[in-house]
């Protein structure tokens, strides 16, 4: 009798997954979503169930509030500051941490004046729970490698999932072709934020709307989108 | 001998439901749930950090704000905040300690009885649009006593003036599981066996509360099966627009 699985369906809190007693294999890696109840595996939150070999099942998720995770790459206003930190909002549960020194070629005499209200694109460093997150806007080689704050251009707010999709390669069907007709800069973080930077603010529109609207489309579906958007303007 | 109801509906049947989520732009997760004329619009925001004195981290913290819709909060309306809270804590009471305080607000839209239960199906699709990590859903279904013993499932406000007594109970979700061989066991029994909260009103026997609990079950079926497709079909839905 074939066990019935529930591998690219939708589950929701509560639901079974996995019977750790019955497999050959006996580790397993969890990711989000998912925990461990004696010998069983359930699901904790809604989404789709994903599984990829050899032994890693996690649930897809998307929210609207981002859980920081170490190693992302989040865009983070600044709340405020303090002597050795600024306060920075990731839209997670706490504030996050960002220390004056994490820059690149960063002393104590050339500490960045960011006002209160400026888009960051960080580093998650830490981010253990109960603890304020840590960020960095170095990678992990003390260079700066992009991060650091995004001058002019447009800031909008999507989904964790949305963003997961713009950071995807191959590159997201909908930047693929916006990029082919449209010059623009993008910044993606992955707590839902996205940043976009264009010549006119015309195109910087065209940009956010298409990207706004690409969520439940698939990748077919927002090429037609993004050729009808522009054939429309142009 | 079947009562005919006002409305044509058997004595096992529960109004139309409805169910939607994601409504709300501001909130971090939020569903409304209707039953015939009853809706009731429910808002999560959280999580927060931070814990306040005498709360303990290890635990999940949950504050619920309600707003009937009309008048102020008397007595009958904090019942029904003190039932709800009691039972949000249970409900997903395994939290890790970063998981801390929710504010929850719900908003009656329309009262025609079966109140708590509809707030409780609401709060339970919202805490899910909010992806508030949960060990399990809850649905809710008023069950009444007419003078003659008979049960009704879900009355109206007509209808509920007549009864004398009923019980709002609150069951899990049923589950989709890979094992159906062998069902999730708390203790000795089952786990779809179970109840979560039960809150009375009035006099009734022992034996009609058992009856009670029977006609629920059964029909919390239906309750699950509509509380799970909205939520499955959340990825097809409407994306949500920046502000």
């Amino acid at each position: 009798m074939e066990a019935i699985t529930l591998i690219d369906q939708s589950v929701c809190p509560g639901d079974v997954v996995l019977d750790v007693s019955t497999i050959a294999n006996h580790t397993i890696k969890l990711g989000g979503g998912l925990r461990q109840d004696g010998d069983v595996i359930s699901v904790t939150k809604s989404g789709t169930l994903r599984f990829s070999n050899p032994n890693k099942y996690w649930v897809q998720i998307s929210q609207k509030r981002y859980v920081p995770q170490q190693k992302d790459s989040v865009l983070g206003i600044v709340v405020d500051s303090r002597s050795d930190n600024f306060l920075v909002d990731i839209k997670g549960p706490a504030l996050a941490f960002l220390p004056v020194l994490a820059f690149e070629g960063g002393t104590r005499r050339n500490i960045p004046k960011f006002e209160i209200g400026t888009l960051l694109y960080v580093r998650v460093v830490k981010a253990n729970p109960g603890m304020n997150p840590e960020l960095s806007c170095t990678d992990a080689s003390g260079k700066a490698a992009e991060f650091g704050a995004l001058k002019d251009g447009y800031m909008f707010e999507c989904t964790t999932g949305l963003s997961r999709m713009l950071l995807s390669s191959p590159t997201c069907p909908v930047l693929d072709a916006l990029g082919k007709k449209l010059s623009f800069e993008i910044a993606v973080g992955l707590n839902g934020r996205v940043w976009v930077n264009a010549a006119s603010p015309h195109t910087t529109i065209i940009v956010a709307n298409a990207v706004m609207n690409s969520e439940t489309l698939s990748g077919a579906q927002q090429r037609i989108m993004v050729e009808k958007l522009l054939q429309k303007i142009q | 001998m079947e009562n005919d109801r006002p409305d044509g509906r058997t004595a096992n049947q529960v109004r139309p439901l409805a169910c939607s989520s994601s409504i709300l732009h501001r909130a971090h997760g939020s569903a409304s749930w209707t039953q015939g004329e009853t809706k009731v619009l429910a808002a999560v925001y959280g999580p927060k950090a931070g814990t306040k004195k005498n709360e303990n981290p290890e635990k999940a913290s949950i504050e619920i704000i309600w707003k009937p819709k009309t008048g102020q909060i008397g007595w009958t309306n904090t019942l029904l905040i003190s039932t709800i809270t009691f039972h949000l804590k249970k409900q997903n009471y395994y939290f890790f300690s970063h998981c801390l305080g929710k504010v929850e607000r719900e908003q009656v839209m329309f009262s025609d009885m079966s109140l708590l239960p509809c707030a409780i199906n609401a709060s339970s699709a919202a805490l899910v649009d909010a992806g508030i990590p949960l060990k399990h859903l809850a649905v809710a279904i008023c069950c009444s006593v007419t003078d003659s013993g008979c049960i009704m499932l879900d009355p109206t406000k007509g209808e509920e003036e007549k009864m004398k007594a009923f019980a709002y109970l609150v069951f899990p979700n049923a589950i989709v599981s890979v094992l159906p061989e062998r069902p999730l066991q708390v203790g000795s029994e089952p786990m779809t066996n179970g109840i979560m909260t039960s809150v009375t009103q009035g006099a009734m026997s022992v034996d009609e509360y058992f009856h009670c609990l029977e006609r629920g079950r059964a029909a919390s079926a239906k309750l699950s099966e509509i509380l799970r497709k909205n939520l499955g079909s959340k990825s097809t839905s409407e994306a949500s627009k920046a502000g």
